[in-house]
C-alpha cells in the first residue's frame, strides 16, 4: 500500500514537472469508522474511506494551492488539479517575502504510530466494549451515549525538488462513554485514547463511570456559591486549557497577530508554575507523533515551557518566512505534546476521593464550551461538564451542578498550582471536523489549583 | 449513475432494509482567498465529489461514503452492515415521519456564478479592501472571500429524487490594533444580505470601502476607550452579536436531536423538554421566533432538506411562548411517541449534512426574530436610560443544556438618559437563558432588521460544520449582567 502511494506521488511528481510547475504534493487516506451511541442505543454506524491530495505550487513569490477528495484510481482527475495550479498561478499576488521551497533531504517512513490490529478493529468489537463498560449501569432512568471512534490515517509528501518523500501512518481509537439521567439531566463520563488495540481497556472506564454513577445517584447534589475554589482539573480540562493556551498564545504567526499575552522578550522568564514544564515530543509514539515536518525538518523536543519559563514560539515554515524567524518543526497537522508529571502520588478518581484532605475540592474533569474572552489577557470561558465533584474537608462528597470559570491561562498555570500528579495520561482531543488527525497530548492525571474563581453557579443541572 | 442509484436502493429494499437514501455529490468546488497585511496567504481552490449511503434497518441505521465509486455496490453493501450490526442495540426503533415522494429541483438564486469570475477580479477586491484598511491605528489587517458551488442529487427508496444546485459567497473584512494598554481589539464586518440572490452580486464594493472605513474610524476610537463598566444594566445587542445570541442560546436549544438527547456526548442536550412545548415562556411576548428556510439569500434556505423534505417556514417561538422545534423526519416520530401524544405535524425540513461523507442531523435554517414595535435604533436608545450598546462577536461559550451563557462582544457604546455616549472596550455580559429571553423589553422594526450567515457551526460526531442564517433585529435586554 505504502509502494502504491509513493509511486503515485511520484507519477505526479514527473506531471508537475512536466508542466514546469514547483510544487508540493500532499496525499493523505483516513479509513475512519465511527459507532455513536444515544439514548442506549447505536444512533449511527458508519465509516468513510477518503482520498485528499492537497498541491501547492510555487513560482518566485506567488502561491497557489489546490485540493480535491478523489477516487485514488482517477489519475485524470488529479492531472487536473495540476492544471489548475497552472492556470491560477499567474493569477496570484506576490507575497512581500521569499516563500520557502522544501527540499527533502532523504525518505522518510515513519510508520511507529501503526498498529495493524487496531485498524483491523471489527464492529462487533467497537459494540462489545461499549457493552463492557456499559455493564449493570443503565437503567430505565440512565441512559448509555457516546462514540467509538477509530481509523487509520494514511500521509505522505513529495516535491519537485528532488524524488525523496516522507510518509507516515498512525492508528488511533478515541471513546467517549457518558452516561445520564433522563429526568434529573445530570451526566459523567469517561474517556480513553489508544494508539494500539492493546491500549484499549472497557473495563477501566467501567471503573470511573461506576464510581461517578454512584455518587450521582447518593451523594447530595448543591449549587455552589459563587467565589474562590481550591479546584482539580481532570485531564480533559487540562488538555482543554492547554492546548488552546499553546495554539493561541505559543504560536508564532498568532503572537503576531495578537492573539496572545505572552511577548517575544518574555522566552526564558518564570510566566507559569515551576512545577510545569510542556514539551513537544516527537518521540511519543502514542501521541501519533511524527518524526518530520512537512517541510522534511527533523522534529525534536522542543520546550514550550521549562520548569516555568516560558520556552519559544512555534514557528511555522511561512511565519519564519515572513518574520526573519527560524522555523521549528512546526509544520505538522497536530503536535505531541507532554505535560511534565509531579510528585502527588494520585492515579485514579477513585485515590482522589480517597485522598486527606485539609480544605474543600472543587474536582472539575472537563471544560465545557471554552473560548478566548480577551487573548491579550490569557483571559478564558467555559462551563464544568461531565462529572464535577465537591469534595469536603470532612471527607463528605456532593454534586455540584455545572459552574462557569472566566479565568486567565496563568491563573491555571501560574503559581496557584499546588500540586500535580505523579501518574500521566494520553488524553485523545482529535477533532473530526473535515480529515482526520489524530491528535493527543500526555498529561498529569490531576493538577490541583488554588483560588479559581466561580463566576457563575447553574441553580439545577 | 441515477439508474444505477435507484438499482442499489431497490436492491437493498429486497435484502430487507426499511429505507435507503443516497446523497450523490457530482461535484462541490471552493475557492478561497485570504490576504493578510496586503499578503495573499492563501489562493485555494478544491473539489470533491462522492456518495454517502445512509440505511435504515430493524429501526437502526448505518452509513457509508466514498469518493471512490468504481465498486458502488461495496458501498451499499458496507453501509447495510453497518445498519445490522447497529440495530443488535435498539431501544427506540428509528420511524421516520411520513412525507410524499418528491421528485423536485432546487436552484440558489443567484445572478453571477463566482467561479465565472476571474481570480484577477477576486484578487483586486482584496486589494482594494487591504487598501481601505491600511490606516493608522491598524496593525493586522484581512480581507477573505470565499465561494462554494455544489451539486446535490438526493434519491431514496420511497421514490424521490431530489437535484439541488447550490451557490454560497462569504466574505469578511477585518481590522485588529493595539489599544492604549497593550491589549488587541479588533473589528470585523461581513455583510447582511440585502438583495434577493446570493452569487457575487451580492458583494457590494461601494458597501465594503464604506464599512472599511467605519471600522478603521471605530477602530481608533477603541483604542482610545476606557474599559467598559461591570454590573447589572440594560443591553442593546445589534445584529453584530444578536444573531450569535440567537443562534446559541435558541437555535441550538431548539434541535429536537438535542432536546431527545442525542448530542450527550458531545454538542450538550437543551434545557427543553418536550413537556414544555405550547407552555414554555421562553420569552417576554416581544420574542417571536420563526425557522424561515423560504429566505432567499442565505445559506439556512436549500429547497429541501437531506430527508427530501421541502423547506418550511415555521414559528418557533410565538409572543414568547414555546411552540416548534428544529427537526427531520426522525426525531418528530420518536417525540410525539416519548410524548404521547402530538406535539410535531411533521417534520420541518432541518436534516441536513455538511458534505456527501457526513449523516444528515438537525441543523438550523433560517433561525429568525420577528421585528418588532419599538421603532428604530435611535427609538431604542432614546428610551433607555443606562446600559450598553454591543455589537461584534468577540467569543462565545455556552452552557452544555443552552441553560446559561457568556458572551464577549468587539465594541461597546455607552447609553445614559437616552443618549448614546463614548466607546468602550472589552465588553462582555452573561445570563441564564430564560431569565434573559424574559428581560427583552424592546424588539427594532424592520430598519434594524439583518440577515446574518454562519459559515461555521459546528456539531455531530463526526463533527459537521454548517452554514445557515439569522434575519435578526435590534434587541434590548434589562438587568443583565455586564463586565465578568
Amino acid at each position: 500500500m505504502s509502494t502504491q502511494i509513493i509511486d503515485l506521488l511520484k507519477k505526479l511528481r514527473h506531471e508537475a514537472l512536466a508542466r514546469g510547475l514547483k510544487a508540493m504534493i500532499y496525499y493523505h487516506e483516513e479509513d475512519s469508522y465511527l459507532m455513536r451511541f444515544a439514548n442506549s442505543a447505536i444512533s449511527l454506524n458508519t465509516n468513510e474511506h477518503l482520498v485528499r491530495l492537497d498541491m501547492l505550487a510555487f513560482e518566485d513569490r506567488r502561491q497557489v494551492s489546490y485540493s480535491i477528495i478523489v477516487d485514488p484510481a482517477d489519475f485524470a482527475t488529479m492531472l487536473e488539479g495540476l492544471d489548475k495550479l497552472t492556470e491560477m498561478l499567474p493569477h496570484a499576488e506576490p507575497l512581500s517575502y521569499d516563500p520557502t521551497f522544501p527540499v527533502y533531504a532523504g525518505d522518510v517512513v515513519d510508520e511507529r504510530a501503526y498498529d495493524p490490529a487496531l485498524a483491523a478493529l471489527t464492529n462487533q468489537e467497537r459494540l462489545d466494549y461499549f457493552n463492557t463498560l456499559a455493564q449493570a449501569l443503565e437503567s430505565a432512568d440512565v441512559k448509555l451515549s457516546g462514540i467509538f471512534s477509530s481509523g487509520t490515517t494514511t500521509t505522505a509528501q513529495i516535491n519537485t525538488a528532488n524524488e525523496h518523500t516522507q510518509l507516515f501512518r498512525a492508528t488511533d481509537a478515541q471513546i467517549t462513554a457518558v452516561l445520564s439521567s433522563e429526568s434529573l439531566k445530570w451526566e459523567v463520563n469517561a474517556e480513553q485514547s489508544a494508539q494500539k488495540k492493546s491500549d484499549l481497556d472497557a473495563a477501566a472506564l467501567h471503573a470511573d463511570l461506576a464510581l461517578l454513577v454512584k455518587h450521582y445517584q447518593e451523594d447530595p447534589a448543591v449549587q455552589l456559591p459563587v467565589g474562590k475554589y481550591t479546584v482539580v482539573l481532570g485531564p480533559a480540562a487540562t488538555a482543554e486549557l492547554s492546548s488552546m493556551m499553546a495554539g493561541y498564545a505559543m504560536d508564532g504567526a498568532a503572537y503576531k497577530q495578537g492573539y496572545s499575552f505572552l511577548k517575544e522578550e518574555d522566552q526564558g522568564k518564570l510566566i507559569f508554575s515551576e512545577k510545569i514544564s510542556f514539551v513537544d515530543d516527537p518521540d511519543q509514539v502514542e501521541l501519533y507523533a511524527e518524526s518530520h515536518d512537512q517541510y522534511g525538518m527533523q522534529r525534536k523536543k522542543f520546550a514550550l515551557i521549562d520548569r516555568g519559563k516560558f520556552g519559544s514560539f512555534m514557528w511555522s515554515q511561512d511565519a519564519a518566512d515572513e518574520f526573519g524567524k527560524t522555523p521549528t518543526g512546526h509544520n505538522v497537522d497536530h503536535f505531541s505534546a507532554v505535560m511534565s508529571a509531579g510528585e502527588m502520588p494520585v492515579g485514579s478518581l477513585s485515590e482522589l476521593l480517597e485522598m486527606e484532605r485539609d480544605e474543600d475540592i472543587l474536582y472539575i474533569p472537563y471544560i465545557h464550551y471554552m473560548n478566548v474572552v480577551n487573548p491579550t489577557q490569557g483571559m478564558v470561558t467555559g462551563s464544568s461538564r461531565f462529572g464535577a465533584l465537591y469534595l469536603t474537608k470532612e471527607g463528605g462528597v456532593q454534586v455540584p451542578y455545572n459552574v462557569r470559570l472566566t479565568q486567565k491561562f496563568t491563573d491555571f498555570f501560574g503559581e496557584r498550582v499546588v500540586w500535580m500528579s505523579q501518574k500521566q495520561v494520553a488524553y485523545n482531543n482529535s477533532s473530526s471536523y473535515g480529515r482526520r488527525n489524530p491528535s493527543a497530548l500526555l498529561l498529569p492525571r490531576f493538577i490541583c489549583v488554588k483560588g479559581i474563581e466561580i463566576s457563575h453557579s447553574n441553580p439545577s443541572y | 449513475m441515477k439508474e444505477t442509484i435507484r438499482k442499489q436502493l431497490d436492491r437493498l429494499r429486497a435484502k430487507g432494509a426499511h429505507y435507503v437514501d443516497t446523497r450523490w455529490y457530482p461535484y462541490e468546488d471552493s475557492n478561497f482567498l485570504f490576504m493578510w497585511n496586503g499578503n495573499l496567504k492563501a489562493n485555494n481552490a478544491s473539489s470533491q465529489s462522492g456518495l454517502g449511503v445512509r440505511v435504515l434497518y430493524n429501526g437502526a441505521w448505518g452509513f457509508c461514503a466514498s469518493s471512490d465509486l468504481s465498486n458502488l455496490e461495496a458501498i451499499y453493501e458496507k453501509a447495510f452492515d453497518n445498519a445490522k450490526i447497529a440495530s443488535e442495540r435498539v431501544t427506540f426503533p428509528v420511524r421516520l415521519a411520513e412525507k410524499d415522494a418528491i421528485v423536485g429541483r432546487f436552484d440558489s438564486p443567484n445572478q453571477i456564478d463566482p467561479f465565472t469570475i476571474g481570480l484577477d477580479e477576486k484578487v483586486a477586491f482584496l486589494k482594494k479592501m487591504d487598501d481601505a484598511l491600511n490606516q493608522p491605528g491598524v496593525a493586522q489587517r484581512t480581507s477573505m472571500v470565499e465561494f462554494v458551488r455544489k451539486q446535490i442529487i438526493f434519491m431514496d427508496s420511497e421514490g424521490s429524487e431530489i437535484e439541488k444546485n447550490i451557490i454560497e459567497v462569504f466574505p469578511n473584512i477585518r481590522a485588529v490594533g493595539i489599544d492604549k494598554d497593550g491589549g488587541m481589539q479588533q473589528l470585523t464586518y461581513a455583510p447582511g444580505r440585502t438583495g434577493a440572490t446570493r452569487g457575487w452580486e451580492s458583494i457590494d464594493e461601494a458597501d465594503f470601502l464604506k464599512n472599511a472605513e467605519r471600522l478603521v474610524t471605530e477602530l481608533n476610537q477603541l483604542l482610545a476607550a476606557e474599559d467598559a463598566p461591570s454590573g447589572k444594566m440594560s443591553v442593546i445587542l445589534l445584529p453584530g452579536i444578536m444573531f450569535l445570541q440567537t443562534h446559541e442560546t435558541i437555535g441550538h436549544a431548539l434541535e429536537l436531536d438535542r432536546i431527545l438527547g442525542y448530542e450527550l456526548s458531545f454538542a450538550g442536550g437543551s434545557f427543553v423538554r418536550l413537556e414544555d412545548f405550547g407552555k414554555l415562556r421562553y420569552g417576554s411576548e416581544k420574542l417571536t421566533v420563526r425557522a424561515n428556510a423560504l429566505e432567499p439569500n442565505t445559506p439556512g434556505s436549500f429547497g429541501f432538506d437531506d430527508d427530501g423534505v421541502p423547506a418550511q417556514d415555521n414559528l418557533l417561538i410565538d409572543k414568547g411562548i414555546l411552540v416548534g422545534a428544529v427537526t427531520g423526519r426522525q426525531m418528530v416520530e420518536e417525540a410525539n411517541a416519548k410524548a404521547k401524544k402530538q406535539i410535531f405535524a411533521g417534520s420541518s425540513g432541518a436534516n441536513r449534512a455538511t458534505s456527501f461523507y457526513r449523516v444528515p442531523i438537525e441543523r438550523m435554517t433560517n433561525i429568525n426574530i420577528d421585528p418588532g414595535n419599538d421603532g428604530s435604533l435611535e427609538d431604542i436608545i432614546a428610551n433607555t436610560e443606562y446600559g450598553l450598546i454591543l455589537d461584534g462577536d468577540k467569543s462565545w461559550s455556552i452552557g452544555s443544556n443552552r441553560e446559561q451563557f457568556h458572551f464577549a462582544c468587539n465594541i461597546g457604546w455607552l447609553v445614559q438618559d437616552g443618549q448614546k455616549k463614548q466607546v468602550v472596550k472589552n465588553p462582555t455580559y452573561r445570563g441564564e437563558t430564560l431569565p434573559f429571553y424574559n428581560s427583552l423589553s424592546a424588539v427594532g422594526d424592520k430598519s434594524t432588521w439583518h440577515v446574518h450567515y454562519v459559515e461555521n457551526c459546528g456539531k455531530g460526531a463526526p463533527n459537521q460544520i454548517m452554514q445557515l442564517g439569522h434575519g435578526i433585529p435590534v434587541c434590548r435586554f434589562d438587568n443583565v449582567q455586564v463586565g465578568e
